[in-house]
């Protein structure tokens, strides 16, 4: 099974993504969006699945990472 | 990398045999981007579309302002410079690699609607899963988080 996921970001302000993995994400786990790592809060299942194919929306929210000194996302100009 | 496996996995080919798929495969091209590599601009004229086999892209636009904001990321199995090849249009972002190595390959706009309209099953299937991953887009950026 392949699992395309919309990850999309709490408030709106960094914008989200989309791809296909083979596992399917879970609560805590921990995801790179652009240049940044978030940690998924929610999911939902977007539409029953077809063929080899799942469709998932996952909330996720900013951490830090210790060994990257990375800082939560920072605000972005949308367009939402 | 090998662009069969990666085809099999892309949900614009799903439903196609391995014959039909070998034929999409004979058009395209592998191009590995480096982190912050420009692969089109906004505005540019489109001859090709293209799918994430690694890595990520980051999809730019450029606002009424001049500002430019990036507005989605794709990864793995994403597709991306379709719009063109449906409508012969400009580009309309900018996609500029975010991971080091992006692998995408990008099949020719005009090699690939030949091959939709001598093969219409091959077409049919194509355009179909099109629609579909557009639908997806407007689904992912029209979620609310707060109404679940």
């Amino acid at each position: 099974m392949i699992y395309k996921v919309s990850y999309v970001v709490l408030g709106g302000e960094y914008p989200g993504g989309i791809k296909n993995q083979y596992e399917r994400p879970a609560i805590g786990d921990q995801v790179q969006i652009g240049r940044k790592v978030f940690e998924v809060t929610e999911i939902h299942e977007i539409m029953p699945p077809r063929d080899d194919f799942q469709f998932l929306h996952a909330t996720i929210k900013p951490i830090e990472t210790p060994d990257s000194g990375q800082t939560p996302a920072e605000p972005t100009q949308t367009n939402s | 990398m090998e662009l069969l496996p990666i085809l099999k996995t892309a949900e614009l080919f799903q439903g196609l045999v391995p014959e039909q798929l070998a034929r999409i495969a004979g058009l395209a091209e592998t191009e590995t981007y480096e982190a912050d590599d420009m692969i089109f601009n906004q505005g540019d004229a489109g001859d090709k579309m293209y799918i994430i086999g690694e890595g990520q892209v980051e999809i730019r636009v450029k606002a009424p302002d001049g500002d430019s904001f990036a507005a989605l990321y794709l990864g793995q199995g994403q597709l991306f410079g379709e719009m063109a090849l449906l409508d012969q249009g400009r580009r309309s972002a900018s996609v500029v690699a975010v991971q080091d190595p992006t692998t995408v390959f990008s099949i020719p706009s005009g090699a690939f609607n030949d091959l939709c309209q001598q093969d219409t099953a091959i077409g049919y299937v194509i355009m179909r899963n099109m629609a579909l991953d557009l639908s997806f887009k407007l689904r992912h950026r029209n979620f609310d988080p707060a109404a679940g």
